[in-house]
């Protein structure tokens, strides 16, 4: 209300000055010209130049088949998915020299469909959209233009010959997730929190509320899930603790100080690189605080954490992408649904670097136990199967 | 004279009306906490406050019978409303507002920790953690819009703060060097901000914005060019460990959550109690205090208006990166791009709500460091709210705050305007 009061009496005390300003010398020039071209190149920056430089350094544009990625907002190294999906179009371009890929960064949910847009005009030879979330946009282009390929990391989509949804059973994985940190857990609390409140994110967190459930049935013990309780209806829905982003570390790291606070030890964050704030804040704390990572082997994309990762819940994120380019270079491409599981490794616990010692010989038995179970069907990763603890 | 007692008259008029509005407001609290929190609770059950930071319980758990604590607190609401009604003005409105207000959350804490326990140390903790880079961010507005600048661009001072602070803290080894390096990215934009405002008197708003959008993309770019390919040289500094006063740590609650922290809560609040000394009991606060209100009085007597503004500016900005820098290198150990995800603005709206006050800015810094931190441990309690509704807590509680609450607040007198000699 004052503001703008207050502005309108400035311009008019100020209307006359601009011009003797600009007289004086070429000072303001210089500094609106070097303003915009910094906007310019920064804006430019955030999204599109900086992803063409990026794969030109890496990779020579000589290919006769373009392989085209577009990031969530989690950006290219998240150390997480979106890193994982573009390490699985480097994989395809190392397996095949004549593939050619680049990426384009989202900055936010408005540079989906512009971004899906570029690269049909660059006659990509298949465009791969990381994350759930791009689903309904990468959705529309399939159906808009037929010959375009795509395909979705995370995501089921309905039968379609030119569109592939990539989606992975991660509730199998973090079961034995969720069953490692119940047995490592010296207070008898774990917690668990999501970026967003979506399926993708959701199934990990219900796939470790069962696995601890199963921990307890089979134990004989009374280890409590904080941060997640699934519905009776639908598992994948349910109250939990949520970070609202996959960018915030500072969330990151409040969410898992707030749950060391209600007693938890072991912390398995579902949040991309917003797990990294949780994992400065579990490192700061000190043993016996521990936690799980998400997506990738956090040794690998996130090595200075090591020492505190027990072991990372992971999906075949390279394999399959670079599976999807190929197919899409080569002419073997198929529309429909990949469901990556335990048994076909496109889930599974990574090694348990720094842990390999500490976890018990009987708990590693145990999950490869569970493991086959799991594989067979002998063994549900529906919480609801089990007494909630 | 007559227009001078009318409108005294008819601001009188609007005054009884919002302390009637807010009477019926906070009465209506009462009955809300009575209904939703008291009524679906059985007899007997009971919730657990912890007050302890370790395990070993220094202070014995606080147990509370749900319901009737929740009445207690119910009858305190509607109490505060109805002193609100009788009183129709007066000085202690806003004081009876706030205990309903705190009635109000403390029985849905109790309620929503009905049948099991609840981290009531934690739930301080976090409210502080939460609010640290709030309050430099608040303070570097203070600094910049007492002395009649405004600063809209706390964000992009956050953004280069933590940037420059991660990149150096990194490089170096040396915190303390990424300390002094936030600082002094904050200081240059700030610097920008004052030359775009000063030398040239462009729009103040608009070259606050066009600062963040400036900071955001140059960040953005820089991470992924120059820091993502080198990240264990370039951003992968130490955090700023805890440091405990010796003695003053062991107090039960507040000790560990006052007295066991980061330097960076020790340098907000010194500079803190700097800013609000000095503000107002020394001769440097007196002048910027005039140049903020009325330029040409000060300029009159023999004031330099510009020199007291550039230097508060670019005060105001190494204060804003300092925040930034507290993001990076005193929480989470990297630069990310977009980390401070608009913490700037809330500190821009505490430093509207605390009314350009230092003290009561970071006072509004701790609401909404609380509003977060609650929304979290709700989450955790498994409050049947979906998870968007709790996110939303913070923001929320910051338009209530200013829309709400507040009312018509004054900004400096010259906050804004460019001052030029006649």
């Amino acid at each position: 209300m004052e503001r703008p009061l207050a502005r309108q009496t400035a311009d008019r005390d100020t209307a006359p000055r601009p011009r003797r300003r600009l007289r004086r010398g070429p000072g303001l020039r210089w500094v609106v010209a070097g303003a915009i071209l910094a906007v310019v190149a920064s804006a430019c920056g955030a999204a599109r130049p900086a992803a063409s430089v990026a794969a030109a350094k890496v990779l020579p544009r000589s290919g006769s088949f373009l392989g085209c990625m577009v990031t969530d907002t989690g950006g290219i190294d998240d150390r997480s998915f979106n890193a994982s999906s573009w390490q699985g179009m480097l994989a395809a371009h190392a397996a095949d020299h004549a593939i050619a890929v680049k990426y384009l960064q989202s900055t936010s949910a408005s540079d989906y469909v512009p971004n899906i847009t570029a690269f049909e005009r660059q006659h990509c030879g298949i465009i791969v959209t990381v994350g759930f979330l791009m689903a309904t946009a990468t959705l529309s282009a399939a159906k808009a233009d037929h010959t375009q390929k795509f395909a979705t990391v995370d995501y089921t989509y309905p039968q379609m010959s030119n569109l592939l949804g990539i989606h992975y059973q991660t509730d199998q994985d973090a079961f034995l997730g969720g069953y490692l940190a119940a047995a490592m857990s010296k207070s008898g609390v774990v917690g668990t929190f999501g970026g967003i409140d979506i399926p993708t994110v959701t199934i990990y967190m219900t796939g470790f509320v069962a696995g601890v459930r199963y921990y307890d049935l089979h134990n004989h013990a009374h280890v409590k899930v904080l941060g997640w309780t699934p519905s009776k209806s639908n598992p994948l829905n349910g109250t939990g603790l949520f970070t609202g982003s996959f960018t915030s570390q500072a969330d990151g790291r409040i969410d898992a100080t707030t749950l060391m606070h209600d007693g938890a030890d072991i912390i398995f964050p579902v949040a991309g690189s917003v797990g990294l704030g949780a994992a400065a804040a579990i490192k700061a704390a000190g043993p016996p605080n521990y936690m799980e990572w998400v997506d990738t082997d956090g040794c690998i994309s996130a090595p200075q954490y090591c020492s505190i990762f027990i072991t990372s819940v992971t999906k075949g994120i390279v394999a399959s992408v670079k599976a999807a380019v190929l197919a899409a270079a080569h002419g073997t491409f198929r529309g429909g649904n990949y469901n990556g599981t335990l048994a076909n490794n496109g889930v599974g616990l990574s090694p348990f670097h720094d842990f390999a010692n500490k976890i018990p010989q009987s708990v590693q038995r145990e999950l490869q136990v569970l493991r086959a179970g799991i594989i067979r069907g002998t063994i549900s990763v529906n919480p609801n199967r089990y007494p909630a603890g | 004279m007559s227009a001078t007692a009318w409108t005294a008259t008819a601001s009188g008029a609007r005054a009884r009306g919002r302390h009637t509005w807010l009477g019926v407001f906070t009465a209506a609290l009462g009955g809300l906490t009575a209904f939703a929190f008291c009524l679906h609770v059985g007899g007997g059950v009971t919730a657990t406050l912890n007050m302890n930071s370790q395990p070993a319980a220094a202070i014995p758990l606080v147990v509370l019978p749900v319901r009737l604590t929740c009445a207690v607190l119910a009858a305190v609401s509607a109490a505060a409303g109805a002193a609100i009604l009788r009183r129709q003005g007066g000085r202690g409105t806003y004081g009876l507002l706030t205990l309903g207000l705190v009635a109000f959350t403390l029985a849905f804490v109790i309620w929503a920790a009905r049948g099991t326990e609840v981290s009531f140390e934690g739930l301080l903790a976090s409210t502080l953690i939460d609010s640290i880079p709030l309050m430099f961010g608040a303070l570097s507005g203070v600094m910049c819009e007492r002395s009649g600048v405004i600063n809209i661009a706390i964000e992009g001072q956050f953004l280069g703060g933590a940037f420059l602070g991660a990149m150096i803290g990194s490089l170096t080894g040396d915190l303390w060097l990424g300390m002094v390096a936030g600082a002094a990215g904050g200081a240059a934009l700030g610097g920008l901000l004052a030359v775009l405002c000063l030398r040239y008197q462009a729009d103040q708003i608009i070259v606050g914005i066009v600062i963040v959008t400036f900071a955001t993309g140059v960040t953005s770019f820089l991470d992924l060019q120059v820091l993502t390919p080198n990240q264990a040289t370039l951003n992968s500094p130490q955090v700023f460990g805890n440091i405990a006063v010796p003695v003053l740590d062991r107090i039960p609650l507040l000790g560990p959550i006052l007295f066991d922290q980061n330097i960076f809560l020790y340098l907000a609040l010194a500079l803190l109690a700097t800013i609000q000394v000095g503000l107002f009991h020394t001769r440097w606060g007196l002048r910027v205090r005039a140049v903020g209100e009325h330029p040409r009085a000060a300029d009159t007597v023999g004031i330099s208006v510009l020199f007291i503004r550039y230097r508060n500016v670019i005060l105001g900005g190494a204060i804003g990166g300092l925040g930034g820098a507290a993001l990076s290198i005193g929480s989470t150990g990297e630069f990310t791009s977009d980390m401070s995800a608009g913490l700037g603005f809330v500190a821009l709206a505490a430093m509207i709500f605390g009314r350009w006050s230092p003290l009561w800015a970071a006072t509004a810094c701790l609401l909404f460091g609380f509003a977060d931190s609650l929304q979290s441990n709700l989450a955790v309690l498994n409050v049947p709210i979906a998870s968007p509704f709790l996110l939303m807590a913070p923001y929320i509680a910051v338009i209530l705050a200013v829309a709400g609450l507040v009312g018509r607040v004054r900004p400096p007198g010259a906050d804004g305007q460019p001052y030029r000699r006649e």
